[in-house]
């Protein structure tokens, strides 16, 4: 990390152009990857990302440069072009207001205490130790049927440093800690060979298998493997649709999450842009994105532009509260940053993401969400999905459904997908229950690949196209 | 980084060879938007990629800051890595071998902002001016790249290679009452003077007007034409099938069809890293290994496994030249490289005429989840258009398309014509199905 005079010294030089702010993000981040087969390490994987990113606005206007080379040379160059590209006039005119005395920037470092502290570093425990972990979640699942005939395992730690300096005056810290496992168990019955994972994690040290053990996540690696072995072609069509919890929220993630991010709505490429205060989901719907979880997946102190985490309230019975705002999508909308500006590292301009985005636990009872359904399908696992924002068209893959006969659990159906519009899906659900839970996953947007966690109890959606696989 | 010295330094730390892999990467792109510039973005990145082999054992480390004074502990954090792989699959680093080395035909001329600038508020004042339901251009943008990749390693290996690309990409949105659709194109931009913008804002233009007024599909079995781009994305998502990896693992789903017919007849798959058409043509991959061109499906027929040099040795056989990264920070997997389906005779509308009454699908959707790598099934979000008696009839939208790809894949009535590489390294033509599951309503 460069030193604060340093920085000073960078941001005044920035601010000496016709930009109205400026921003330095740097990154030191460590990752390791432990990657085994059936109980064999096959590989250990390191790697070091480091660099550090300058960004320069005027108005709405930005330019972003970035370099992994971190001496005057490199990066004093790199600003120079930058305070080329933003002096070009403004296409539209001059509508710029004069530019203000520019002053050098001083920095004050803000302190806070951390919200998610570590107990266990991953580096002060030597690898063999590491693939220990991996192995006993693979032993678990081996050991669960004497089906399951092959085992993967990954497990990942990460521990990012970052530092934002801008010309507000503001420079501030943050250490993101992240250790995850993804376990995957293959099944074997006569000809039909399946797989099955289990992939949690958490913005912690290794102290995070105290919790979840290796063996529960081998185990549920395996059990998923084997209901597919039985599972048949799933029906085609549109009918009601139980979405069991946790990694289930991967449909509000899509179907609404994204198209709640300024990104989109700041240029009215969203389709709930300008419905604030506005009925956009049943009343019985209410969501949060809350990055400030302790030891959250999706969680951070500050955002990737210096801002603290927020516990954002998205949806209230319905009614849209608030969107998710970076601080460029505020110029362009007129308000706050909601502290959701997120990048996958120094490579990328942030922009607003979801941190941990849930539907809120309601009232029903998990029984009372099949009562009534003569034919339906239930999701009881989630895979991932996509959305586009501006149309509102999702579409996602059941990783383990079921169907739904008489208001009762019937056989398991394989490849699944679910797709609709976001709009239309949330006016849709007509049940919540209240086994709110989440589940870990990678999002990806403009600014890269970032953690996030997705959640809800099971809902109900009273109508959605499945597609499936059987011929009807 | 003195490479010498920390090859010598990893034999003294019990490291047998050492490969230094580096890759220089200086990008340029700007974004418009609503009339004036919107982004622009620069960088400078070296990255380092480091791979050691300790008895047999291979391990990996990507680094951005490559310190001498470092040396030491990064050496030793990779002794420990290898001496921990427990894997009886041996690893060895390449010696260096000669190739005929060819050269891609791209010929880049680099535009200066200003005409790049020009360019892109042409592109959006076009596409606006084009037809009135077009309300938002919601992307233009130019994107330029120049690499260079330099492998070093202890057995005597020196090999540069570099690269280039320059893109333009719009996209925009169009509403017809409450309706709003997108879409988006890229075009590989070899000299921005002589670029016909013309015909690149129509076609995105014709493109997106065509969704509009989309309706769903009766749930049923349907003749299908997977259209170039979908062909393409979905055979990208299964080509891993192919891959050496999979195979030694026991999970690809062709894993004991060496040989034996997997595809009908009318579907030959090539792999040719040295195909000059492409836009990044590869002499060596990225361990160093001379690549070469590859029939994997001929006629049907499953005629070779990818291989990287780890899994060839686990195979006992030999690398075909693929052992590829994504970028530096990635390790080397066992990837195609400009890999194509053989295109076949027939135009897109011939094969629609063939089909006479079907769906056309041009645009896939959730491809990253809705595929089961082991079984093959999927089940995608699609879009595209319905042919009545050979024609164009109405667009589609909102509905899936489910098969098994091995079954479909045997299912092929014909192969089309339009193959087109544009910035891509696997590339497919249209191709016509006997039939898939769609669900609509």
């Amino acid at each position: 990390m460069q030193t604060k005079e340093k920085l000073e010294q960078y941001l005044s030089r920035c601010m000496d152009s016709a930009c109205d702010f400026a921003e330095i993000f740097e990154e030191f981040e460590e990752n390791e990857m432990i990657s085994t087969l059936d109980q064999k390490v096959e590989k250990a994987e390191r790697q070091i990302i480091s660099g550090l990113g300058v960004r320069l606005y005027r108005g709405v206007q930005s330019v972003y440069g970035y370099t992994n080379e971190m001496t005057d040379e490199a990066i004093l160059p790199l600003i120079d072009d930058l305070r080329a590209a933003i002096a070009e006039k403004a296409e539209d005119g001059a509508e710029d207001a004069a530019p203000a005395e520019k002053k050098p920037v001083v920095l004050t470092r803000v302190e806070y205490e951390t919200r998610h502290p570590v107990k266990t570093d991953y580096r002060k425990v030597p690898l063999q130790e590491k693939a220990a972990l991996v192995f006993r979640a693979e032993k678990a699942a081996k050991e669960s049927d004497e089906r399951i005939v092959k085992t993967t395992g990954k497990l990942l730690n990460v521990r990012e440093e970052v530092q934002v300096s801008n010309s507000e005056g503001r420079l501030i810290s943050d250490v993101r800690v992240r250790t995850r496992m993804m376990l995957d168990a293959y099944a074997k019955e006569g000809n039909i060979f399946m797989s099955g994972g289990d992939r949690p994690g958490g913005g912690m040290g290794l102290e995070f298998f105290e919790k979840t053990t290796p063996e529960e996540i081998g185990k549920e690696a395996a059990r998923s493997a084997l209901v597919k072995l039985r599972a048949k072609d799933c029906p085609s069509g549109r009918m009601p649709v139980v979405i069991d919890n946790a990694f289930g929220g991967v449909i509000f993630h899509e179907a609404c999450g994204h198209a709640l991010e300024a990104t989109g709505v700041a240029k009215n490429q969203s389709v709930f842009a300008g419905k604030k205060g506005q009925q956009i989901a049943a009343p019985c719907v209410s969501a949060m994105d809350d990055g400030t979880i302790p030891n959250a997946w999706g969680s951070q102190n500050i955002d990737d532009e210096g801002n603290f985490q927020q516990s954002r309230l998205l949806i209230k019975d319905g009614i849209l509260q608030s969107y998710m705002i970076d601080r460029l999508n505020g110029r362009r909308m007129g308000e706050a940053s909601t502290g959701s500006g997120r990048r996958q590292n120094y490579k990328y301009e942030p922009t607003s993401r979801m941190s941990n985005t849930f539907i809120c636990a309601g009232k029903d009872s998990f029984e009372s969400l099949f009562e009534g359904i003569e034919k339906g399908l239930y999701a009881k696992k989630m895979g991932g999905g996509s959305v586009n924002p501006q149309t509102g068209e999702f579409n996602f893959a059941v990783d383990e459904g079921y169907l739904i006969e008489n208001g009762k659990i019937s056989y398991p159906v394989k490849g699944a997908a679910l797709i609709g519009n976001g709009a239309e899906i949330l006016m849709n659900i007509d049940k919540v229950s209240s086994n709110l839970s989440r589940g870990q996953g990678m999002c990806g947007s403009m600014s890269g690949s970032i953690p996030t966690d997705v959640g809800q109890p099971a809902i109900r959606v009273s109508a959605i196209t499945v597609g499936g696989t059987a011929n009807e | 980084m003195n490479k010498e010295r920390w090859i010598e330094r990893a034999k003294e730390l019990g490291i047998d060879e050492l490969e230094i892999y580096e890759q220089l990467t200086e990008s340029r792109s700007l974004s418009w938007f609503g009339g004036k510039m919107d982004s622009f973005t620069t960088s400078r990145v070296l990255g380092t990629s480091l791979r050691a082999i300790v008895g047999g054992k291979q391990a990996e480390m990507a680094l951005e800051q490559a310190d001498d004074a470092q040396m030491d502990e990064i050496l030793s954090s990779l002794a420990e890595q290898g001496r921990i792989v427990s894997s009886s699959d041996p690893a060895a680093l390449r010696a260096p071998e000669k190739t005929d080395e060819v050269k891609s035909r791209k010929n880049f001329v680099k535009p200066s902002v200003e005409a790049i600038r020009e360019a892109l508020a042409a592109v959006e004042q076009k596409l606006l001016a084009f037809d009135e339901r077009i309300v938002q251009v919601t992307a233009a943008e130019w994107s330029e790249e120049a690499n260079v990749r330099r492998i070093t390693n202890s057995l005597g290996l020196r090999i540069e290679e570099k690269g280039m690309y320059q893109i333009i990409v719009a996209g925009a949105a169009a509403r017809q009452g409450e309706e709003i659709k997108t879409d988006y194109k890229v075009k590989v931009v070899e000299d921005l003077s002589t670029f016909d913008l013309d015909s690149f804002v129509k076609e995105l233009a014709e493109n997106l007007l065509g969704k509009l007024g989309g309706r769903t599909l009766p749930t049923g079995q349907y003749k299908i034409i997977l259209e170039k781009d979908a062909m393409t994305s979905l055979f990208a998502v299964m080509s891993s099938m192919f891959s050496g990896d999979m195979i030694n693992k026991g999970i690809s789903p062709v894993r004991d069809k060496l040989g034996q017919k997997i595809f009908s007849e009318r579907i030959t798959v090539v792999d040719d890293p040295k195909n000059t058409d492409t836009l990044d043509v590869a002499n060596y991959d990225d361990e160093g290994c001379p690549t070469r061109k590859k029939l994997i499906v001929e006629n049907g027929v499953f005629t070779t496994v990818l291989h990287s040099t780890k899994t060839a040795m686990a195979a006992g056989t030999e690398s075909t030249g693929n052992g590829f990264k994504g970028d530096y920070t990635a390790p080397v997997t066992v990837r195609p490289k400009n890999c194509m389906i053989v295109p076949g005779e027939k135009s897109l509308e011939e094969l629609c005429e063939e089909m006479g009454e079907g769906l056309v699908i041009t645009d896939l959707a959730g491809l990253h989840a809705g595929i089961d790598p082991v079984t093959t099934d999927f089940s995608l979000q699609c879009s595209g258009y319905f042919v009545k008696d050979g024609k164009k009839a109405f667009g589609v939208t909102l509905v899936t398309v489910a098969a098994n790809y091995l079954e479909l894949m045997k299912n092929v009535v014909a192969v089309g014509s339009d193959l087109e590489w544009s910035y891509r390294s696997i590339a497919c033509p249209s191709v016509l199905f006997t039939g898939a599951a769609i669900s609509g309503e």
